[in-house]
Order: C-alpha cells, then structure tokens, then sequence
C-alpha cells in the first residue's frame, strides 16, 4: 500500500491533474453553498425590503412635509432606495401640486444633490444608475450635469444621459439634446436614434413648440427625425406651423405632418389633409387617412371613399377604418362604395363593418321601413364581398321574427348558390315549425330555376 | 501501435482540456454578461416603451403543420402578447390535418387578394386569408415543403414589419417577451438578429395559453433536457454572444431585420437546421459587406417549448441536429480560417468543427484507444482514473454554472426542491445519458453521410393546461 506522498510523487507531471480534481470539487462544493446562501439571504432581503417599504409608506406624508427628518433615512442605503423608488414613480404620474411637493422634498431633503454630485463624481456602472435616477426626479437643475454626460467618451453613458434626460420629460431636458443636433454634426452618430426619438419625444411633450424653432432650422438630413417627433406630439395650437410642414418637399416630413393634423381644428386639418390623401407616396397617403379617420369628421367621406379604392392595401384598410368610425352614415358610405364597382374597397370596407359590429346594425336597420331599402342595397353589397357567416346567423336567431323574414327575402334576393348547404342545414336544425319554414321557403327560392341569376359581381381593380 | 496510442492519449487530453477552458472561459463570460444586461435593462422603461411610437413594428411568423390542436390557442396567446405594433402571420404548411378550418372558424378567414411577391423561395401558395375579427392576423395557406424552412419563406414574404420574429407553432411567449427580446435593438449598435431564450414547458402549468406556474418536469430525461437547455442558453448562448461569435439562434424564438432576410434569400429550404444555416449566412452576407453589426442573444425574453417526452423522439431530434450543424458547416468550409470573414472564420466555425461537429467522433476514438490501452496493458490506471474523475467534476461544475445562472439572475423555478433536483441532475447527466447522447449523434452523422435527411415529427405529449 503506497502513502499518499508517494502516490503524488510516482505521478509526476500528472499531479497537476489532482490538483485540478481538487480544486474543481472545491469550486463545485462553494457554487452549491453561494447557491444556498443566495436564496435564503434573498429570501431575508426580500422580507426586510417589504417590512421597510411598508414603514416608509406609512410615514410617507411625514417624510414628504419634513416631520420624520431626513436624517432617519437618507443614510441607510436601502432606505433611501425604497423613498427614491417612491419618489421617482410618484413623480411620472403625480399632478402639478403633488409634483411640485415633491420636487421640494427631493431639493429640500439633499437627494437631488447627492445624485448631481453622483452623476458627476462617479464612474462606470454607478455613475449610469445615478444619472438614470436623476433624470426621474424631473428637476431643471439637474439637466446641466445630465447634459455633461451627453458628451462622455462611454457610449453605455451617453445612452444613460439620454435616458436621464428622457425620464426627466421637461422641455428644458429638450433643449441640450436639440442644441447638439443642431450644431454638433457628430452627435447623430454617437447616439443610437430610438432612445433618442423617445427622450425628445417625452421631453417635447409638455410643450411642443420648443421643437419648432429647431425643425425649421434642422438640414434636411435632421428634419424628418425632428418631424416625426413632433408629429407625435403637436398640439392644436400649432395649425400654421404644421401647415407649412405639410407642403415640405421631404416624404417624411410630410407624412409627419399628416400625422400631427390628426390633433389640428378640423376646418384647417381637412383641407390639407385631403391633399395629403393625394400624396405620391404612399406612406404619407396613409398617415392622412388615418389622421381623416381620427378628424370623425363627415364631409372627409368623398376624399376617404376615394382611397379606398387606393392601389395600395394598407391605405383601403385604413380608409375602410376611418369610414366606419363615421357613426349614422353607414348606408351612405356602403352605396357610395357599391357605386365605385371596386371588388376589393368594398371588400375592405365589409371587413371592418363586421369588426365593428355595423354590419348587424344594418341588419337591424331591415326592421325599419324609412332605412330598409338603403339597408337593403348595403346588405346586399357585403353578402358579395363574403359576408353570409353574420347573416345566416341572424336568420337563425334573431329574437324579432321581421328581422329574420327581411333577412330572408334579402338572402333569397341574393340567389347565392353558396348559400344552399348552410340553408339546408338550417332547415334540419330548426327548433320551430315557423323556422323551418321560413328556411324550406329560401331554400326553394335558391333552388328555383325560374329565378333570375345572380347579379354580376363588379369588376375589380388590381391589387 | 504503442506510439499511435500515445500520440492518440496526448491529443485526446490537450482536446479536452481546451474544451474545458473554453467552457470555464464562456461560464465567466456569461456570469458577466448577464451582469451587465441586468444593469443596462435597469435603466430601460420597458413600461414605456410599450407605448412609444418609436417601438419598430415586428411580424410574428408562425409556420403550422398538422397544428389543429394547438393552433387556435397559440395564434390568441400571440395576439395577447405586450407590444405597441404587431401582426401574426400564420402559415399553413399543407397539413393533413383540420389547421387551417379550425382557423377559419376560430378567426373569421376570409381569403383576400393581397400583394404576395414571392421574394425568399418556396412552394406554391394557395390562398392567403384575412381575418374578419382580428386586423392583426393573416394566414397564409401553402403546398407542404416538407421544412420548417420553407414554411417560415412564405410567412418572410407576406410580412410588412421592420423586424420579423420566427416562433415555433406550439411555442409559448411570455408576456412582454417581445418588448424583451427587442431591448437591443434600442442600444448603440447595430443588432441585426436577437434570440431569446427558450425553456422547457414540460411539468409547467398553463392558463388560457400562458404560463402559470413554472415547474420542472417529472421525467428524468426531460429534466437532463432543462439542465442541458439553461447550460447551452445561459453560459453558450450567453457567452459566445458576448463576443459577436453566436452562430444559432433558435428556431423557436429569434427576431430578424426583415430587409437583411430577404437580402440574403430568407431561409435556405433544403436546410436540415434552418436556424444555424440562417445566422451562419447572414454573418456571411454582413462580412462580406463589411458591415459593423452584432447578433445578440437576451437571456430574459422567454419562449417556453415542450422538450421531446421519450428516448425515441429524443434520439431523433439530436440526429437531426447533428446533420443541421455537419450541414452548415460543410456547406461553409471556405470560410474557416478566412480572414475575409473575421472573428467567425477565425474562431467561432473552425470552434464549431472540431468542438461540436467532429465531437463525437473524437470522443468515440477518445474510448476505444483507451480500452485499446487497458487491453495492450500500457494503460496508467491511476492516470486515466484521475483524468476521468477531472472530466466528471468539470462537466458538473459547469452544469452547477448553468443553474447558478438561472438562480443568480431569471429565477424561474421559485421551489427549493426544483433547484434541488437541478443540481442533482448536473451530477447523473454523465451516465449513461451522455453516452446515449453521443451514440444519437453518431447515427446523425451517419444518416447525413448516407444522404438520408428524412425528417420525423417529434412526439408531444402535450402541456398541462388548467
């Protein structure tokens, strides 16, 4: 039997290999400790972060006017975690007294300074968590230091300075990111463009004419970014500004500034919206007809009647939305889109009335002699485009039984042979006498040889 | 003989000992990468971005065969997903089955004329349909191309989003997994593909098409299945990714710029792994332009899957593996050790050749030379015991790796007796399950030598709903 030093002598070089058996159980054996350790000291985290959060929440309104001194809880560091936390998410949706309560607190208490300086002093990881916590206490004096950032060598900075500017959303958060487009060619480059739409677009918000003075002095490599940010957030107050935007030689601009009409008045929007509607491109086509749609306003329906029959499948889906937004004006659009003898509008158009449920509004509408004609042509018209499921089950279950004869005469009318399985099958199922009747008596209609065929269907265009 | 066996011994020890470095290696990268995506996500508003307009639009594509089972649920809990703007285009790939009825009934179809231009190849589409109650949803209805590959091409050409995602049809996402797995597309550079992670659903509870309560399953070998899955995703996946060396992304759960899909082709049809075959080719395509971009993989974005319930299923899709990877890489070989393509010339494909694709013919001589060595009496017992017991405690301390990742950062399985169990399975992974493992394998490689690429439906045994 050999020792255990001459065993690891006779293996010479390979005792290495011992060596790194030793160490690998050694390091397996610490994994499964830190595993253990690590959840039940979370475990224990977990619960004294609840039982703090819970005291802090408690004496919130003392900590807020200055009854529990700041002193009892800026220097525990969980502590001040948990009323920061609170702090920050109370700001995002607390109103202008309740904010600037709070903004006091945050000065009052040492907290904005203490993440200014944190945002100045610190680096790496730390100094971007400070700089993405100063920005949610949405405080003026803390956009130079966050501005600083903006021009750190570490692009994980920059971002984070942008994403501290952008939690901020004020307008003055706006402006040293508006500057650098503007004069720092380099800029653009050094900063990725989502985060950046997205923090000019919450900072814009509250006001945003502060973007117009930069749109139009932006080249035309910038404006249609600066654009697309103020066509998400343009107010009515801007009409003229928007209407110089609408004519601007750039796609994108105008796109933009049919997207931004949307909130215009009306009288002004309609106008410029309709030329948009014209528009070469297609996307900025569709942004004024969804802009058209969001106006709810009646006198668009000739301009959104005309693109519905656009060559381009996105624009007649987003026309048929904005036309069935216009309430009381059903039969009116559906025979003035008949009358167009385009295939695929009214298909567009029959696929949103059934999503909005207009289409069994028309089928009440049978019931009442002023409007059954017009339902009448309308039904007929989306029986064409494909349509049967809906009034084959309102023939079936109807409560009124006028409503269930109209559809009836309204189906037999239609003398579509698709319709013959379905009615047959109604016919076998029939709870009542009178409702199978009322099925033989289609079913016969449909079968009638003597009949007149069914009406063409109208020629489409293409695709 | 005597001199073939130790060259033989050497090489196979320098062999395992790099495999073994690289694995230490990519288990501390990953431990810091995770690190950092935690700290970066900190200071993203996901809660914002779910409103912003700036959020790129993403087409969910969702290739069906023979699906009617699932089909109806997985399109509703697609539909029910957190994002700003999305579309689900579901491809009906020829199944035999009622897919496309059920989504007919289920969605209000109704066929429509829209433009489909047949960019990326596949086989003939026979309609595409429109649903009457969910303006999100298109179905597109195509001839069976016998491949994933093919199905998802059709889906590539009929999607209008700037972003595609590729999903399996069974597949479950969590919530705001979009939203997740869309995190680096809002960094500095450009990301031009992302892939999620993907878990095993097996034993977990679902609810209306969600996830309710994670758990781990009963059966052994899907249970070896999830310590391979968090040991593959969250040290693999994770560690490669750091260095812009990530040649796979699942097929189950990946985003794509859709523009660079259709540069490069979409898929390539007569791929046995669609997905390694993708990502390899748009690393070439990218190379070759000179482009500065990156493929990413985000740890936290979930897609959950059933793993394959039986050894049968099991063995088939690891063969099937194997001729994907011996695929790609074959059909790739001028770009190992080509500068021209950089890192994934130099490091990751000729990593791929001799670490995972020529595996397991190394390990097979790695086992015969050593009895070869036992029988001819020139074998250093203690030698050989002690290197064996090293190869065991490496292997499971790199298994312990993958479930410390998953406890340090996503905690998904919340029991004490789950993570228990996971530890206990990094220890019983080496025998006889990793044996097995290597013998799948080596019929995958013998079936892609004898040309038989024949590809078998994996069984389901279908999850636990409530």
């Amino acid at each position: 039997m050999r020792s255990v030093s001459d065993f690891v002598r006779w293996l010479g070089p390979a005792q290495y290999v011992l060596d790194a058996v030793a160490l690998t159980v050694v390091l397996i054996a610490l994994l499964l400790v830190f595993i253990l350790y690590r959840r039940a000291r979370r475990a224990r985290y977990l619960k004294m972060r609840d039982r703090r959060t819970l005291d802090v929440r408690r004496q919130w309104h003392g900590i807020l006017d200055g009854r529990v001194p700041p002193e009892l809880w800026r220097f525990d560091p969980l502590s001040r975690e948990i009323v920061e936390t609170i702090l920050a998410d109370r700001l995002e949706v607390a109103g202008q007294d309740e904010a600037e309560a709070l903004r006091h607190m945050v000065r009052s208490t040492g907290l904005l300074d203490a993440r200014i300086h944190e945002a100045r002093a610190l680096r790496g990881w730390r100094r971007r968590q400070a700089l993405v916590a100063l920005g949610r206490m949405r405080a003026p004096e803390a956009v130079p230091a966050l501005a600083e950032a903006l021009d750190d060598g570490n692009e994980e900075t920059r971002l984070a300075a942008l994403r501290g500017l952008g939690r901020a959303a004020i307008p003055a958060a706006a402006e040293p990111i508006l500057e650098r487009l503007l004069h720092d060619p380099g800029f653009v480059r050094r900063v990725p463009a989502r985060p950046l739409l997205n923090a000019l677009l919450a900072c814009s918000r509250p006001r945003p004419q502060t973007l117009l003075p930069y749109v139009r002095a932006a080249s035309d490599k910038l404006r249609p970014l600066l654009a697309r940010v103020l066509g998400e957030v343009a107010t009515a107050d801007l009409d003229d500004d928007l209407l110089l935007l609408a004519s601007d030689p750039l796609a994108e601009v105008r796109a933009s500034a049919a997207r931004a009409l949307a909130e215009a008045k009306p009288r002004l929007a309609l106008l410029a919206l309709s030329s948009l509607a014209y528009d070469a491109e297609w996307f900025v086509r569709l942004r004024a007809v969804v802009a058209l749609g969001e106006l709810r306003e009646p006198r668009a329906i000739p301009v959104l009647i005309e693109t519905l029959c656009d060559p381009n499948r996105y624009v007649r889906l987003r026309s048929a939305a904005a036309l069935a937004r216009l309430e009381g004006r059903l039969e009116e659009i559906t025979a003035q889109v008949l009358e167009t003898r385009d295939r695929y509008a009214l298909q567009a158009l029959v696929s949103e009335l059934e999503r909005s449920g207009d289409v069994e509004r028309l089928v009440e509408a049978l019931a009442d002699p002023k409007r059954r004609a017009t339902a009448e042509a309308a039904l007929l018209g989306a029986l064409r485009a494909g349509t049967q499921r809906m009034l084959l089950d309102a023939l079936a279950r109807h409560p009124q039984s006028r409503v269930r004869k109209a559809v009836a005469r309204l189906l037999a009318r239609s003398k579509d042979p698709r319709l013959k399985a379905p009615v047959e099958r109604l016919a076998a199922s029939a709870r009542t006498p009178r409702e199978r009747r009322l099925a033989r008596w289609l079913l016969a209609q449909l079968r009638d040889p003597r009949a007149p065929q069914p009406e063409p269907r109208p020629a489409g265009v293409a695709a | 003989m005597l001199v073939f066996l130790e060259l033989s011994n050497n090489t196979l020890f320098v062999y395992y000992l790099i495999s073994n470095l690289v694995y230490l290696g990519l288990l501390i990268t990953s431990i810091v990468s995770s690190a950092q995506h935690q700290r970066r996500l900190a200071s993203i508003r996901l809660e914002g971005l779910k409103t912003s307009p700036f959020v790129p639009s993403i087409s969910l594509l969702v290739p069906a065969h023979n699906e009617e089972a699932c089909i109806a649920d997985s399109v509703r809990s697609l539909l029910a997903l957190d994002y700003p703007e999305f579309e689900v285009i579901v491809v009906n790939d020829g199944s035999r089955d009622r897919t496309l009825e059920v989504l007919q009934s289920e969605f209000q179809l109704r066929e429509t004329d829209i433009l489909y231009v047949p960019e990326a190849p596949c086989r003939p589409v026979r309609g595409v349909y429109m649903s009457a109650t969910e303006p999100r949803l298109l179905v597109v209805d195509k001839e069976s191309g016998g491949s994933k590959a093919d199905a998802t091409n059709a889906a590539l050409n009929a999607a209008s989003s700037q972003y595609v995602c590729v999903l399996d049809a069974d597949a479950i996402l969590e919530p705001d997994a979009l939203i997740r797995i869309m995190a680096p597309m809002f960094g500095g550079q450009r990301v031009v593909a992302a892939g999620g992670i993907v878990r095993a659903i097996n034993g977990c509870r679902v609810t209306d098409g969600r996830m309710a309560e994670a758990r781990l399953p009963r059966g052994r070998l899907e249970t070896m299945q999830v310590v391979e899955y968090l040991r593959a995703f969250l040290i693999g996946r994770e560690g490669w990714a750091y260095f812009n060396l990530l040649l796979i992304i699942s097929g189950a759960f990946g985003v794509f710029e859709r523009n660079l899909l259709r540069q490069i082709g979409g898929y390539r049809p007569k791929a046995i792994g669609e997905d390694i075959d993708l990502v390899v080719r748009l690393h070439r395509h990218l190379r070759e332009q000179e482009e500065d971009y990156r493929i990413s993989f985000v740890p936290d974005p979930v897609c959950w899957t059933e793993v394959p319930p039986d050894l049968r299923s099991l063995a088939s899709q690891r063969a099937r593996w194997q001729k994907g990877i011996m695929d790609v890489l074959w059909k790739n070989r001028d770009m190992v050790f080509n500068p021209r393509y950089g890192r994934i010339g130099m490091i990751a494909l000729p990593y791929h050749w001799v670490w995972e694709m020529l595996a397991p013919v190394i390990e097979l001589v790695g086992y015969s030379t050593i009895i070869a060595a036992a029988l001819l009496g020139v074998l250093n017992r203690d030698f050989f015991v002690l290197f064996l017991l090293f190869g065991y405690a490496f292997a499971t301390l790199i298994s312990i790796g993958g479930v410390l990742q998953e406890e340090i950062t996503y905690r998904r399985y919340q029991n004490w007796r789950d993570v228990a169990r996971l530890v206990g399975y990094c220890f019983l992974e080496h025998f006889p399950y990793r044996q097995m493992h290597l013998w799948w394998r080596l019929k995958g490689m013998w079936q892609y030598l004898r040309g038989d690429f024949h590809w078998q439906p994996l069984r389901r045994a279908g999850f636990q709903k409530t």
